[in-house]
């Protein structure tokens, strides 16, 4: 047995070492996953779980928030979100092809520019952005809502689609070409097909960045009826009273389309890649 | 001459959207910052007041405060942090005893949950957890830690810790599972030869994995900067700025300033000064990621 002997290797730890690295992994397996499970669980039970009473399992939570409106939070943020991952998906596939593909003057400046969109301070485009839209009625819009995150996502869905198309060989479109293929066919007929996991790992990202974003549509959105549902999720919060059994059922129904979306995408989305897009 | 109409047609879209958006409002929010705007009086736009707002900016009592929450709270200290703990969990997931007992795969599984859990939900599930009589409370009291319940988020001692564990939870998985994909090609004879030369477990870490893993580390601090130092929602939605404004930092007052108490010109020129600080980040950036990024992608 090597626990009686410990290795002096230290990626490969004996006796009192393995059991601290067991421990250390539980302890943090606990802290990582514990705290989204308990907001699962509190979701289904009066107040939240923080009242004591007899009653273990319901659905009041859920039903609660639909009857307060928030259907009309999922609906809104359902329209704003797909329209602008939509659009965002084909400007960027099409900015992505060219980047791939030509070799042009200002080529670097513009991809560096890109580039810089990812860290972009978001929050000081705010008032500019308040001032221009006030004046373009475009506060309390769909259509406002709807460039600002398509703009919100390009930086970040040009630079992962430029990462999967230069992978494509070159000879692919040449060829296309030569037999009478115009561009627009080759990205479409050609491309498209052999890239398609990419491309939708992309769009779901950008679609997932919407989804949750905040500060837009606390700005642009006063009116009830157009918030989206971040917003609808705080609402919930009063100044002095929380319902706890609302906000949980409300937390579950936002982040459940995040986690069937995220699961079957996150091979795509390599940590690396994504470091540069988390807002 | 064909391709570059071609190149013209395919990129405008999106370059005059992301003109719009980014080029434009940073230099009308300067034109901004010189004005006394008001959200209430935009139709009659706002006096021109030259450097009023930045004087007044320098001579507010606050706003150092405020400076040294963004700074040393919100950026310094969620990045080292940030930073430890994801090295820290990495390299505990890389060591074979886990491996072999398939705890790894499973950690690795556990860390998606943060990950993909929305920042607004995160705030959310801690704000719970850290009640008064919440989770956190219980079990501290039950281990006899405390003997009064804490009111994490309200209290002057707690408030910070606790915000950056909210962020320290829903960040640090993305560095764990991006240094631990880097760790898994550090190569194996490094670490066979620091044996062969009789090197502890500690120098193995300090002058094989520790150099190995540098560049990455870099670069995930840095990115971690632009998200600490920018980020709105973590403060507002945990503590909107409060108790008082005692968590207020510079995103949540370039909010306050403009859409509670209407003053767009003042929040503008706060709004300036983060984009200085970012101005100066963003050399940095350019010199130690787009520079990679763009060698790598194009």
């Amino acid at each position: 047995m090597t626990a009686t002997a410990p290795s002096r290797h230290w990626r490969d730890p004996g006796g009192w070492q393995f059991v601290l690295a067991v421990v250390l992994t539980i302890v943090t397996l606990f802290v990582l996953v514990y705290p989204a499970i308990y907001v699962l669980v509190g979701s289904f039970r009066p107040g939240g779980g923080l009242l004591s009473t007899a009653e273990t399992f319901t659905i009041r939570n859920y039903v609660r928030i639909f009857q307060a409106g928030f259907g009309r939070f999922i609906l809104n943020s359902v329209v704003i979100c797909v329209a602008a991952t939509v659009v965002s998906t084909v400007l960027s596939v099409m900015a992505a092809y060219v980047f791939s593909r030509f070799e042009f003057r200002a080529k670097r400046t513009l991809f560096t520019g890109i580039l810089f969109g990812q860290v972009f301070p978001w929050i000081v485009l705010i008032n500019p952005l308040f001032v221009a839209f006030a004046a373009m009625h475009l506060i309390n819009s769909y259509v406002g809502m709807i460039l600002t995150y398509t703009a919100f996502t390009i930086p970040f869905s040009v630079y992962m689609l430029v990462g999967y198309l230069v992978t494509v060989p070159k000879s692919l479109d040449e060829a296309a070409i030569i037999d009478g293929a115009s561009r627009w066919q080759v990205i479409w007929l050609i491309i498209c097909p052999v890239m398609l996991p990419g491309f939708v790992a992309t769009a779901t990202y950008a679609f997932l960045l919407s989804w949750t974003e905040y500060l837009f549509a606390l700005a642009f959105l006063t009116q009830t009826d157009l918030k989206t549902l971040p917003l609808g999720l705080y609402q919930f919060f009063g100044d002095d009273y929380v319902d706890w059994g609302a906000v949980m059922a409300a937390s579950v129904v936002t982040t459940l389309p995040v986690f069937l979306l995220f699961l079957p995408i996150q091979g795509w989305i390599s940590p690396g890649r994504i470091a540069g897009a988390v807002k | 001459m064909r391709d570059r109409l071609f190149i013209t047609t395919m990129l405008l879209p999106a370059v005059v959207l992301l003109v719009l958006f980014y080029g434009y409002p940073i230099f009308d929010n300067l034109r901004i910052s010189f004005t006394d705007l008001s959200l209430l009086g935009m139709k009659k736009g706002g006096n021109w007041v030259g450097l009023a707002n930045y004087r007044e900016l320098l001579h507010r009592g606050d706003f150092s405060h405020i400076l040294f929450n963004t700074l040393i709270w919100l950026t310094a200290t969620s990045v080292l942090l940030r930073l430890l703990i994801g090295l820290g969990i990495a390299v505990l997931l890389n060591t074979r005893a886990l491996k072999t007992l398939r705890l790894a795969s499973v950690a690795r599984f556990a860390l998606l949950v943060p990950w993909a859990t929305p920042p607004i939900v995160a705030v959310v599930i801690w704000r719970f957890l850290l009640e008064r009589n919440g989770f956190v409370n219980d079990a501290l009291m039950g281990l006899n830690i405390i003997s009064q319940p804490i009111a994490f988020l309200a209290d002057m001692r707690t408030v910070w810790p606790s915000i950056v564990t909210i962020m320290l939870w829903n960040t640090v998985p993305l560095i764990a599972l991006s240094l631990l994909s880097n760790l898994q090609t550090v190569p194996e004879e490094y670490y066979e030869a620091a044996e062969l030369d009789g090197a502890t477990n500690w120098q193995m870490f300090r002058f094989v994995t520790l150099p190995f893993l540098m560049p990455a580390i870099l670069v995930l601090g840095l990115m971690s900067v632009f998200w600490s130092f920018n980020n709105f929602v973590y403060v507002w939605l945990a503590t909107g700025a409060g108790p008082g404004t005692f968590t207020n930092v510079l995103a949540t007052e370039v909010y306050l300033k403009a859409f509670v108490d209407f003053r767009l010109g003042y929040s503008s020129a706060i709004g300036m000064v983060m984009a200085v600080v970012m101005g100066a980040f963003g050399i940095l950036y350019l010199r130690l990621v787009a520079h990679r990024q763009l060698e790598e992608t194009l």
